[in-house]
């Protein structure tokens, strides 16, 4: 005979499936949305470092003539003043005119010729450089220009190097993490957080709809007078809902690492050899568990509060504080990347599901570890069923005017 | 002088509902609860249609809503061919079909999902299933709609089908609480001649109204509610032997509420 539990399931599913709008915005719209997102983010962030077709306006006031060929003229358009127009010239860096200000020392070519290399020098001379740090490209100018201006006064005192490197392929020689710690330490700080926020996040734009939604409507009263256990009902609606809730993270996740190479972009760094193949099958078969565990455990109790709420609206109120609870716990991970090895921190629901995606990320997943977070879950979820079923069964909660 | 079997028997049934501070400003009472129903009795016979008849708020469809199982009582027990609605709700929920204007369908589905859906539900057998869904959705006329979202159906075309899916496991004892309110006078026709149609086929139908036309046109028995307490429970023809029905009705009322009709 047909199971009660299966039957409802597979209603929650065909209205799911079948209502294209209710797909898109759960499933298509979010991944979507953060994929353009993040990449309209990355771009913004690397055409704000990215300045390399830009073409810097100094004005400089006894520009010295050892310095002239450290400033490439493809880069820079230096324009010799008079340190009586620096009012003027200032009032054009604020009106982005200008990117820079520099203000060399009378002699400077002179100065430095009476320099030793052995004793520092108290009244060293001073290089004022006015910028404008509001203005992004004379910003720009200004790391750069300290940056030559630095190096020329580092060739001049060498004193000793500090990873000497050619090129910045040879510097990578001083760093012994490998791409796979590299990776894995990224990984550990972001995605945890990434995960359970979006898997959290997914949950609540479903269950409540779904619970809140029906009772609010009329039409759980009418599943509830049909000759099946009311345990079956839930039990095919957490089920449902949990699948469902599980492609619209998916969805999510999806667009976000699709963005994350354009996300990063933006950044300089050597993040180019980030990668998810180091990864063993185990791994990521932890990883599944995890999350389809946690889901069913979020899936039951956010059907918990939007079964005591009486509209959608109510019981999206009510998962707000376990929201922020979620987040912190979640965010917590950024800080440390080591996951807790007792597995006394297993037990506490939630929690243990951030330290086991810590370890499972930073590769030192603890099998034990793991199995405890996945019982402690389904135990929770179905603490959680029976705590729905007395609901369920209370006219009170259910049938409240 | 009718020698049927006492299929639902109702035995002191007694309802309080808690009153929130607010339920206490829209019913203008200082009283923390409310008793709906009290200590109420009667019983139905097999192949009959027994009316309740009461005023509004006299506590119909929360006798109804107890004897669907959807609310306890708080006293008293009634007994659907034998099983109790205290302690065998889920036995009783698969005796009876109940329809009120409570009980919703979604809106995303069509009749012929729903009908499909409240079957498996039910348990019934594929083959038994399309047989009975053809006939009552040409009854009903549903067979054209069949296909129809529900969002997308009329008011009455909506109550057709509720009243359909409440029907698919083809119960014996069937409770409709205002089974033609919201109706049209064509459509109300139909769900009557329904009702009817059910009582020649040898099954129990209970129906709450304070239509009296309803009651004298298909009940056999009526009880009279007010108030939450059975006034009067007896054979429409013995009742309206000398008086019509609504007559019978207001001297009763009058009887109970002094001259404040
Ligand atoms: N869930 C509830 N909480 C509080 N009071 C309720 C509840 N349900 C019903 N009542 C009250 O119980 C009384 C009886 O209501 P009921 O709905 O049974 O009357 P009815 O005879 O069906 O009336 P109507 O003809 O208006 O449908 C009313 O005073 C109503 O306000
Ligand atoms: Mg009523």
């Amino acid at each position: 005979m047909k199971n009660a539990a299966l039957v409802v399931f597979k209603k929650e599913m065909a209205r799911f499936f079948g209502d294209k709008r209710l797909l898109f915005t759960t499933v298509i719209l979010p991944g979507l949305v953060i994929f353009i997102m993040y990449s309209v983010m990355g771009q913004a962030m690397s055409s704000t470092f990215d300045s390399k077709d830009d073409v810097f306006k100094l004005a400089v006031v006894n520009m010295p003539a050892s310095l002239e060929t450290a400033f490439s003229p493809e880069r820079y358009e230096i324009e010799e003043v008079n340190i009586s127009q620096a009012d003027d010239i200032k009032k054009k860096i604020s009106d982005k005119e200008y990117q820079l200000f520099i203000v060399f020392p009378e002699n400077f070519d002179e100065n430095l010729a009476l320099f030793n290399g052995g004793n520092l020098r108290e009244n060293a001379p001073n290089v004022e450089i006015y910028h404008n740090s509001a203005d992004v490209k004379s910003g720009n100018a200004f790391s750069e220009t300290t940056a030559i201006l630095s190096s020329v006064e580092e060739q001049l005192s060498n004193v000793f190097n500090i990873n000497y490197a050619a090129t910045p392929e040879d510097a990578a020689r001083y760093d012994t993490a490998n791409d796979e710690e590299l990776s894995g330490t990224l990984f550990a700080m972001v995605l945890p957080m990434l995960l359970m926020t979006l898997m959290y996040s997914s949950c609540v734009a479903l269950a409540p709809e779904s619970i809140a939604g029906e009772k609010e409507r009329g039409t759980l009263a009418t599943l509830l007078i049909a000759p099946i256990p009311r345990n079956q009902i839930i039990i095919g609606k957490v089920m449902a809902l949990s699948v469902m809730a599980l492609l619209s993270g998916m969805s999510n996740f999806i667009g976000t690492m699709l963005s994350m190479p354009m996300l990063m972009k933006g950044m300089e760094n050597d993040m180019n050899n980030i990668s998810a193949v180091y990864y063993s099958v185990t791994d990521y078969l932890f990883l599944i568990l995890i999350i389809l565990s946690t889901v069913i455990l979020f899936i039951t109790l956010i059907s918990i509060f939007s079964t005591f709420a009486k509209t959608v609206k109510e019981a999206s109120t009510l998962v707000m504080p376990m929201m922020i609870v979620v987040m912190i716990v979640s965010f917590a991970s950024m800080y440390s990347t080591e996951a807790k090895t007792e597995v006394v921190w297993y037990l506490i629901p939630v929690y243990n599901a951030v330290q086991s995606m810590i370890g499972i990320f930073s590769f030192n997943a603890v099998p034990v570890n793991i199995a405890v977070t996945i019982l402690i879950n389904l135990i929770c979820s179905c603490g959680g069923l029976v705590i729905l079923t007395k609901m369920f069964n209370n006219e009170n909660i259910m049938f409240s005017k | 002088m009718k020698e049927t079997k006492e299929i639902l028997k109702v035995e002191g049934l007694s309802k309080t509902f808690k009153l929130s501070a607010k339920q206490q400003k829209i019913e203008k009472t200082n009283s923390k609860t409310i008793t709906a129903v009290q200590n109420l009795s009667f019983s139905a016979y097999e192949g009959e249609i027994f009316g309740l008849l009461g005023p509004n708020g006299a506590g119909k469809t929360t006798t109804l809503r107890m004897l669907a199982t959807l609310i306890k009582p708080n006293g008293g027990d009634a007994f659907i061919d034998g099983s109790s609605i205290v302690n065998s709700p889920d036995e009783v929920r698969g005796k009876i079909g109940f329809l009120t204007s409570e009980l919703k369908l979604e809106d995303f589905f069509t009749p012929n999902f729903l009908f499909d859906f409240f079957s498996d539900l039910h348990k019934v057998p594929d083959e038994i299933r399309d047989k009975r869904k053809a006939e009552l959705f040409e009854k009903f006329g549903i067979d054209k709609f069949a296909e129809v979202k529900v969002a997308n159906l009329s008011t009455g075309m909506k109550q057709k089908t509720s009243l359909v899916v409440s029907l698919v496991h083809d119960p014996d004892i069937i409770i409709f609480d205002e089974p033609t309110n919201g109706l049209d006078v064509i459509t109300a026709k139909v769900v009557t001649d329904f009702l009817l149609e059910l009582k020649s086929r040898g099954k129990t139908v209970i129906v709450s109204t304070h239509i009296f036309n309803l009651i004298e046109k298909i009940c056999d028995r009526v009880g009279i509610i007010i108030d939450g307490q059975m006034v009067v429970c007896e054979d429409l023809k013995t009742l309206t032997a000398k008086k019509n029905l609504e007559d019978v009705f207001f001297d009763i009322y009058r009887e109970r509420k002094g001259d404040e009709v």
